[in-house]
């Protein structure tokens, strides 16, 4: 330890008090992503965050970073324009399981298609808990909800095969029972050159079940690391996501070891590409005027 | 509780006493926190508690805060908050709704041998004679810590046979 911090996790803390539930596992990944803020350096005014609707979605607002509550599911479209727009700007994204991946599922594939340089925190509880527990896309088979007293007939969304299938440059998964570990991914994650998602199982303390609060999980956890996963191979990646639900894999499961250009890269390429030719702006009627 | 990129052996006094604020800080930062959740959730006893430990907190940070710009000045902070995660602070997971005076005592108490467990687990990998002698103090310190909590715990009235949360209404669907 020999250089100055410049800034610590506390200029990252918004004077907003989170109105989350005491107990609830959102409070350790805000404390978490202060930390990976604030290992990265980059001042509040550099750093756009923005989210969808839910109980995680409220996030931003307890930051210091530029915020945007914004509408249900439409997180990562946003994020995509502040980023296109503002390319200097640390962006990051984030919601809940139903904000991500029920309304908003659609949008992931192609922020990722299109490889926008942002971090998509999902933090997974399995529930809609702002509603008031009713199933979400990751809630397990066979839960009993109000909105489904005999259990739900449907299997659970697979969140880190999905990112995985449709060629997530960075993905992981962290969890309240190690916060320090959670810290640490988000902090790669942001640092990735590319989109980079993060599943984070946080637990709900109103609506969850037993088996997904801290110590249920603790039960389940594994670490990728000690597992001796190669987090550059995509298919043995896709072989443990598999388990997710039964399982709780802490860690990367895949960095992409030769990252592809982001679509930033690509979109700055062309305008300078296109600009060769292109007349000055000032004889732009030119091209309507025949010689 | 675990810290992240500190390396104790290389720990100079400066660096080691800056560690020791920052939990604190840490520390103060979620009792407060606690206090404030206790208050939204109507329940003064377990909110009073944990201001009172959140002020103790903020006393120890200030007695070292003195101690350090009193020998280094203010030389800069070489050492990261990024790096410290719930040492002497309660785990996030230990507030609950409606929580009894009793349980917010338990969790101040599990806070408490954590830290010492903290400075117990560090001082082996200690190289500095003087930090080495600050950690044994901080451990020490903890210990007193733990006493005077499990002395208020003993202060308390038995539990009753029951918990409020069974006459809290259940979460209705909307």
């Amino acid at each position: 330890m020999s250089a100055t911090c410049e800034f610590q996790a506390k200029d990252y803390r918004s004077d907003l008090k989170p109105i989350w539930c005491p107990g609830c596992g959102d409070f350790s990944v805000v404390a978490s992503i202060y930390r990976a803020l604030a290992a990265i350096g980059r001042p509040p005014h550099e750093i756009a965050f923005v989210s969808g609707i839910g109980c995680s979605s409220r996030i931003p607002g307890y930051t210091t970073a530029y915020g945007f509550n914004s509408v249900h599911g439409r997180a990562l479209p946003i994020a995509q324009g502040i980023k296109l727009s503002s390319p200097e700007l640390l962006v990051l994204a984030a919601g809940g399981d139903g904000d991500g991946f029920s309304i908003g599922g659609g949008h992931i594939a192609h922020a990722i298609r299109r490889n926008m340089d942002l971090t998509y925190i999902v933090m997974d509880n399995q529930i809609y808990g702002l509603t008031k527990g009713q199933l979400s896309p990751t809630s397990q088979k066979g839960r009993i909800t109000c909105t489904s007293h005999y259990g739900s007939l449907e299997a659970p969304v697979n969140p880190l095969l999905y990112v995985l299938a449709y060629g997530a440059g960075f993905v992981a998964q962290a969890s309240p029972t190690d916060i320090a570990g959670m810290a640490a991914i988000i902090e790669e994650a942001i640092r990735y050159p590319g989109f980079a998602f993060v599943n984070i199982q946080s637990p709900c303390v109103t609506y969850g079940e037993e088996a997904q609060q801290i110590k249920g999980l603790k039960a389940i956890s594994e670490s990728l690391a000690a597992l001796g996963h190669d987090s550059a191979d995509r298919l043995a990646a896709m072989d443990l996501a598999q388990h997710y639900g039964s399982k709780l894999h802490l860690g990367v499961f895949y960095r992409d070891p030769d990252p592809a250009p982001t679509y930033g890269d690509l979109v700055r390429d062309r305008q300078a590409l296109l600009s060769q030719g292109a007349l000055p702006k000032e004889r732009i009627l030119d091209l309507f005027i025949k010689s | 509780m675990a810290t992240r990129g500190i390396d104790f052996a290389q720990l100079s006094l400066m660096e080691a006493l800056d560690l020791a604020i920052l939990i604190e800080e840490e520390a103060q930062e979620r009792y407060e926190d606690f206090a404030g959740q206790m208050e939204q959730h109507r329940t003064p006893g377990a909110a009073r508690f944990f201001r009172t430990m959140a002020v103790n907190e903020g006393r120890h940070g200030s007695a070292l805060f003195d101690r350090r710009t009193e020998l280094f000045g203010p030389a800069p902070r070489t050492v990261s908050s990024a790096g410290i995660f719930d040492v002497e602070a309660p785990d996030y997971d230990e507030a609950r709704a409606f929580m009894t005076p009793r349980q917010a005592m338990e969790s101040a108490l599990r806070s408490e041998q954590k830290a010492h467990a903290f400075f117990t687990e560090a001082l082996p990998g200690i190289q500095d004679a003087d930090v080495k002698a600050l950690f044994e103090e901080l451990r020490d310190e903890e210990a007193e810590h733990e006493a005077l909590v499990l002395a208020e715990l003993a202060k308390l009235p038995p539990e009753p046979g029951f918990s409020e949360e069974e006459f809290v209404d259940p979460p209705a669907a909307q």
